[in-house]
């Protein structure tokens, strides 16, 4: 049973129609990657999730069955925009949210000890939260959608201002929470690293769900008539190729309608070019998002 | 629940142990200590006990019988007899007493005496030769009759059905509703500005939407009402205490202080009609919070719920000198303007039961309206980012 099953979901503010007739499900275990342009939907998606807005139409059912107060306890939520308490100590914010998601108080402490340890945040707990740094804060709001150890985790930009040794640091931590069957939405601009983390995908853009799927599948789906040959002192002119292009030390071969890659395959053995390396040239994210934006 | 009380407690502690806090709950005391300390020492400065002489002419102060003692913190003035007004006049010039009186022949049928001094006899001075005169003109008296003429006169009123006594010895009785009234006012308007405050906070700082995820909207509006309304409570419990301490340490000094009480149904009063207006201003200020973008926008708007609150108090000698006009049986029964109008009547007048209870009844239900609003305008407005909740929507969205 999928642990999230959105179903032919509408919600419109005013004339505006923020998610139109957008369907999905997110698998237990899975890194699920929610993907979109600013604007596109994806709040308003993980807010009707979460039981914050109401859906005009269509239902969720998330955990097996509607959104309970009980439930909210098993999900850890990080939005967007951070929201955490700037006037207060940093362990008194972490101990309030944790008691909101039934912990106790000595409980959250013993909890956020650890985190705070391995977030190199240990020596700024009895600071105000505004006396934080910006990528401080972002780990603290990290912190505070895991205290409660909670088997669904909805992350909204995750990676926004943080420098490569702490967005290193998530992504360790995401895969940790993975193999720890914790099922994860992942929303994310950073396409590269939704490559390297997400086994599935849904694209949203002006409320309407562009592509659903493996990320595989979305990239053979996307993938051109082209293969990318790594080969020793250059490649010789092969017949049904269109257009040679150099990517990173191979290149990538543009094939000519028609032509399929076995046929190029064969061409180099016959021609005992060496190979070191032939594959089906597949689109990055990246350049899938941007077709697939800009073709909308 | 146990979400709801942890938010309440958050809310509490947030604002409670706060350096504002304290400064703000503790400076209305310390006025008031301050201005009692300031009586003690005008008092203390009053309290010459150079001794005051007198000339009999009338043989009244023959074996005279001491004076009553002064009341505290007054000390007791020596009173020197002269034989002539020339050995009096020569203790004043030698600096031996602040002045002395000349008491004629016809004092005891005319009243009239003469005092002679170079700066001033003090006004405690003054006060204990005239008890030390009026114990002696009434020595040769039945010791009741003295006794009586000698407290003087007082008028006391009794409500017909004797359940309320009024006299110059409990005049502060009368105002003392009111003035409960208006500390109730106060700690509302704290608590509504600490509310509004927290929730435009909330949505500025998008904590809310965390929150959200973890506490139902309602628990979290009741939570917050909750928690800060404690804080008011928290305001008010430590004047009254400071007020009962003030009374405790000033009764044996002040006359005015002896009688201090609060009647049973003053208490009642801020129970049943007090306590649910503060729900309902809270609600109020916490909707107000919920649907503007920015705090500045709901300092603006806030005047439109405490507006009402105050209009009893710019009202409070109409409904002083006609406690049971039209005027103020209404402003004790709307919402808002309750509060404050029937303590002032309180003091003043004997309220009906009707009108207790019909108000009691309207301020419960202004309660729950107010409670059902905040949490339907905090449902549709605390993600609203950059755009004011209409009043139409609050009605009409899901």
């Amino acid at each position: 049973m999928p642990v999230i099953e959105i179903t032919h979901i509408s919600k419109s503010f005013g004339a505006v129609k923020a998610v139109d007739d957008v369907s999905f499900s997110v698998e237990k275990g899975e890194l699920f990657g929610l993907l979109g342009p600013n604007g596109a939907g994806k709040t308003t998606s993980i807010r009707c999730m979460l039981d914050i807005f109401k859906p005009d139409s269509g239902s969720v059912s998330i955990l097996g069955g509607p959104m309970s107060e009980a439930k909210k306890d098993r999900i850890g939520y990080m939005p967007e925009e951070r929201g955490l308490y700037q006037d207060i100590s940093l362990e008194r914010c972490l101990v309030y949210l944790g008691s909101l998601k039934g912990l106790s108080e000595s409980e959250v402490k013993r909890r956020a000890a650890t985190y705070l340890e391995r977030f190199d945040l240990a020596a700024h707990r009895h600071k105000k939260v505004k006396e934080l740094s910006k990528g401080m804060q972002q780990k603290a709001q990290v912190i505070a959608t895991l205290l409660h150890q909670p088997e669904l985790l909805i992350v909204d930009e995750p990676f926004a201002g943080l420098d490569p040794i702490n967005t290193q640091m998530i992504k360790d931590l995401l895969r940790e929470q993975r193999q720890a069957g914790v099922t994860i939405v992942l929303c994310s601009h950073q396409m590269h690293l939704v490559e390297e983390l997400c086994d599935r995908i849904v694209l949203i853009d002006h409320g309407h769900v562009m592509l659903y799927g493996s990320l595989e599948e979305v990239r053979r789906q996307f993938a051109g008539n082209a293969v990318l040959v790594k080969g020793g002192d250059g490649l010789p002119a092969l017949e049904g190729v269109e257009r040679v292009e150099p990517v990173d030390g191979a290149v990538k071969l543009h094939l000519r309608p028609g032509v399929r890659p076995q046929e190029i395959l064969r061409e180099l053995v016959r021609r005992d070019v060496p190979v070191e390396h032939f594959e089906i040239a597949l689109p990055t994210l990246d350049e899938i998002f941007i077709r697939v934006v800009q073709g909308a | 629940m146990l979400k709801l009380l942890r938010v309440a407690l958050h809310e509490y502690k947030r604002h409670v142990f706060t350096k504002r806090f304290l400064m703000g709950v503790l400076s209305i005391p310390l006025i008031g200590l301050v201005g009692f300390a300031l009586v003690f020492i005008l008092v203390a400065m009053e309290n010459d006990t150079t001794p005051v002489g007198y000339v009999d002419f009338s043989g009244l102060l023959i074996n005279p019988l001491p004076g009553p003692a002064p009341e505290k913190p007054y000390k007791p003035v020596p009173f020197l007899p002269f034989e002539t007004e020339a050995d009096a006049r020569a203790a004043l010039e030698a600096g031996q007493i602040q002045g002395y009186y000349l008491i004629p022949a016809d004092y005891p049928s005319t009243g009239a005496l003469t005092v002679v001094y170079d700066d001033k006899i003090s006004r405690p001075a003054r006060q204990q030769f005239y008890d030390f005169l009026a114990v002696n003109l009434t020595r040769r008296l039945d010791p009741a009759i003295a006794n009586r003429l000698l407290q003087g006169s007082e008028i006391i009123v009794l409500s017909p059905d004797g359940s309320r006594v009024a006299s110059e010895q409990t005049i502060f009785n009368f105002i003392l509703p009111m003035l409960l009234g208006i500390a109730f006012m106060i700690a509302m308007f704290t608590t509504g500005g600490y509310l509004m405050q927290a929730v435009t906070e909330e949505k500025e700082n998008r904590t809310i939407e965390v929150i959200l995820t973890s506490v139902s909207p309602g628990q979290f509006m009741a939570g917050k009402i909750i928690g800060d309304i404690a804080v008011g409570l928290t305001q008010i419990l430590t004047w009254v205490l400071f007020g009962v301490l003030i009374v405790l340490l000033g009764r044996g000094s002040l006359a005015f202080l002896r009688n201090v009480q609060i009647a049973p149904q003053t208490i009642w009063l801020a129970v049943l009609i007090v306590l649910p207006s503060f729900v309902t201003l809270s609600a109020l200020t916490a909707a107000i919070g919920a649907s503007v973008t920015e705090a500045r926008e709901g300092q603006q708007i806030i005047s439109l719920v405490t507006l009402p609150v105050w209009i009893p108090y710019m009202l409070m000698f109409p409904l002083m000198t006609n406690p049971n006009s039209p005027l103020a049986v209404t402003l004790s029964l709307l919402p808002l303007t309750a509060p404050l109008a029937i303590l002032i009547r309180d003091g003043m007048t004997l309220l009906p039961a009707w009108q207790i209870a019909a108000s009691a009844a309207v301020q419960v239900a202004a309660a729950v309206g107010s409670l059902w609003l905040a949490g339907r305008v905090f449902r549709l407005g605390m993600l609203r980012y950059g755009k004011r909740l209409r009043l139409g929507e609050v009605f009409h969205r899901r």
